[in-house]
């Protein structure tokens, strides 16, 4: 019979308590600015939320929510999101796919010409200078382009395919299949999950990108949601705008504002996160299972 | 092998005349072209964009030689040699961006690096599986959200005039901390929020690793009677010692990043005496004083040596474990 010692007991006590701290610790941030939120202006300015609002309202949120601006950034943010993350994964794929045939003359080299990319590269300023002498400033293919194929993704997507039992290509050679034949019937279906799994890292990447649109976009219709964001958190530029429009809200403040246009940004990612966490950590496996 | 006999080998002058190979050997490299010419076509869109995307800018870091105008283009502007590097040599404000990248890099690796290990240990002995998953829920989310989201997570929570913190540490009756705007502790908020980004999601690896460990290891542990201390210690630490050397080579490769995107959003003018860093720099150098060349040679510098650190840890790496990235 195996009892449980003491120094196992301790340890469980050590561990479960120290992952509850962990996991707090990565809650507090955001249940303080969810309150905020949804409080009402006079118990954010003196100081009276916590962990739990206080004053109840939705009218710091259905401002944000209405707000023609934010609507706006919404929109864009969703367009390059979509877009991108349907052209990346189609990049992706057709530039991973042959890469995964080792044996075939030039292969390597290619790779290795893709991996070099990841070791080195050209830096800020040359690729500031490349987009705009692709004349793409101010235009949301900057948002785009530079990102669909993501090298570390490509590489995942290279690895799976390396480790697709060979004998399923083969038998259908033997019968005559084309190349192509073999990709539309046999590759293309067996591609779900990885295609799952990396459509997530480049949605995740579109939706979260504000650096580059900083870079590359100063057109305030064209602005997508996170440099809108930027503007209106982290910049007081915005300040007057937001004074002047909700002089007619008694329960709005600029405050309110802020910690609410952050949740209404992150709540489409903590919508869809704890669905398709699976395929996230799937995802990684498939790349550390080095054929 | 089917193969003997004198035949044309690499080198001996014979390489015209073709004897058949054995079975086993590769088939000429033309016919197999030609057979997948379709699986070589597939490979063009990717080729163009890396060629764009890619190595244009890599060409585009020529202008870290010269003199560049944009008007004038690569083509036209003046070739200046190493003067871009000699004025950066000699730049007090490099030497100070360039020590606070290491600084900040290095409290990073030491602080941070040995959190996600950690979580992976703790999370190894977790039983309830609820629990485990919640908990692996949780600590990974961070990781998908930007770095404006999380600096106005932070920038509110940190604030000096009703942010929890210090509504906290002013009910402990301290004094309001202005953690933004000052020097002395502008560092640790960097870290601190790298590390609640990164920390849970950098363990997934970890745990993957873990999962990989032969399990009769323990079982003939549990039979010499070790503690799951011991065990946790003893076994699944050094278990998983060769992913922690490749993880820490990686990280030590990008010493000379020290998080530009987080610091470009969390930093300020009062605290560049401390908060800023290559990235920046160069980011205020090129884009806001239109010094392009100079900056491109400050860039330029940063790749070369991450490349080498990456280079030669790799290396290190090969000959400490016998196991390496490539």
């Amino acid at each position: 019979m195996r009892h449980i010692r003491a120094g196992d007991r301790v340890l469980d006590i050590v561990v479960y308590a120290w992952l509850a701290l962990c996991a707090l610790a990565c809650l507090l941030p955001f249940l303080n600015v969810l309150s905020k939120s949804l409080s009402a202006n006079w118990a954010i300015v003196s100081g009276q939320v916590g962990l739990w609002p206080v004053g109840f309202t939705f009218e710091n949120l259905y401002f944000v929510m209405t707000d023609s601006t934010f609507l706006r950034a919404l929109g864009v943010s969703a367009f390059v999101t979509v877009v991108g993350t349907l052209g990346a994964i189609l990049f992706t794929a057709v530039a991973a796919y042959p890469l995964s045939k080792k044996h075939l003359p030039g292969i390597k080299p290619i790779l290795f010409a893709y991996v070099f990319t990841m070791l080195f590269n050209g830096g800020l300023i040359p690729n500031y200078l490349l987009i705009k002498s692709l004349g793409l400033m101010n235009n949301l293919g900057a948002l785009i382009l530079p990102g669909l194929i993501n090298v570390f993704n490509m590489l995942l997507m290279k690895n799976y395919y390396e480790n697709l039992p060979e004998s399923l290509e083969e038998s259908a050679k033997l019968e005559g299949a084309s190349n192509l034949r073999i990709v539309l019937r046999i590759i293309i279906p067996l591609s779900a999950p990885v295609f799952a799994t990396i459509s997530l890292f480049y949605a995740v990447a579109f939706w979260s990108d504000w650096f580059h649109p900083l870079l590359y976009i100063t057109d305030p219709s064209l602005k997508p949601l996170q440099l809108y964001l930027r503007d209106i958190v982290l910049e007081a530029s915005d300040e007057s705008r937001l004074t002047q429009s909700i002089d007619n809200l008694l329960n709005v403040s600029p405050e309110g504002i802020r910690n609410a246009t952050i949740i209404v940004s992150t709540l489409p990612i903590l919508l869809v996160y704890p669905m398709l966490q699976k395929y996230f950590i799937k995802g990684i496996l498939i790349g550390s299972v080095k054929g | 092998m089917a193969y003997q006999g004198p035949g044309p080998g690499p080198g001996d002058g014979s390489g015209l005349t073709r004897t058949p190979r054995a079975g086993k050997e590769r088939p000429a490299r033309l016919p197999q072209i030609k057979r997948n010419y379709d699986l070589y076509l597939l490979l063009v869109p990717g080729l163009v964009f890396l060629l764009l995307f890619k190595y244009a800018p890599i060409y585009g870091l020529v202008i870290a030689f010269q003199d560049f105008n944009i008007f004038a283009g690569i083509g036209g502007s003046e070739w200046v040699g190493l003067a871009q590097f000699e004025r950066l040599f000699q730049s007090p404000d490099f030497a100070r961006v360039l020590t606070n990248t290491i600084v900040i890099s290095l409290y990073k690796v030491v602080i941070l690096f040995p959190i996600p290990i950690a979580i992976a240990l703790l999370l190894n002995e977790v039983r309830l599986m609820w629990f485990k998953r919640s908990i692996q829920t949780i600590i990974y989310l961070p990781h998908f959200l930007s770095w404006v989201v999380i600096a106005g997570l932070f920038v509110n929570v940190l604030s000096p005039s009703g942010g929890i913190v210090n509504q906290v540490i002013v009910a402990l009756g301290g004094e309001p901390i202005h953690f933004l705007m000052d020097n002395s502790v502008f560092r640790w908020v960097v870290i601190a929020t790298d590390g609640w980004k990164e920390a849970g999601w950098n363990a997934i690896i970890f745990i993957a690793a873990i999962a990989g460990l032969d399990p009769e290891l323990y079982e003939a542990a549990r039979l010499d009677g070790a503690s799951r201390l011991q065990q946790m210690l003893l076994i699944t630490l050094p278990g998983i010692a060769s992913t922690i050397i490749l993880m820490l080579i990686l990280r030590v490769g990008n010493v000379l990043e020290a998080g530009t995107q987080q610091i470009l959003l969390l930093y300020n003018p009062t605290v560049y005496e401390t908060g800023d860093v290559i990235g920046t720099f160069i980011y205020r150098m090129g884009l806001s004083s239109m010094e392009y060349s100079f900056s491109t040679a400050v860039g330029l510098f940063e790749s070369l040596v991450g490349f080498a650190l990456v280079i030669g840890g790799n290396a290190a790496a090969k000959r400490a474990t016998g196991k390496s990235i490539w």
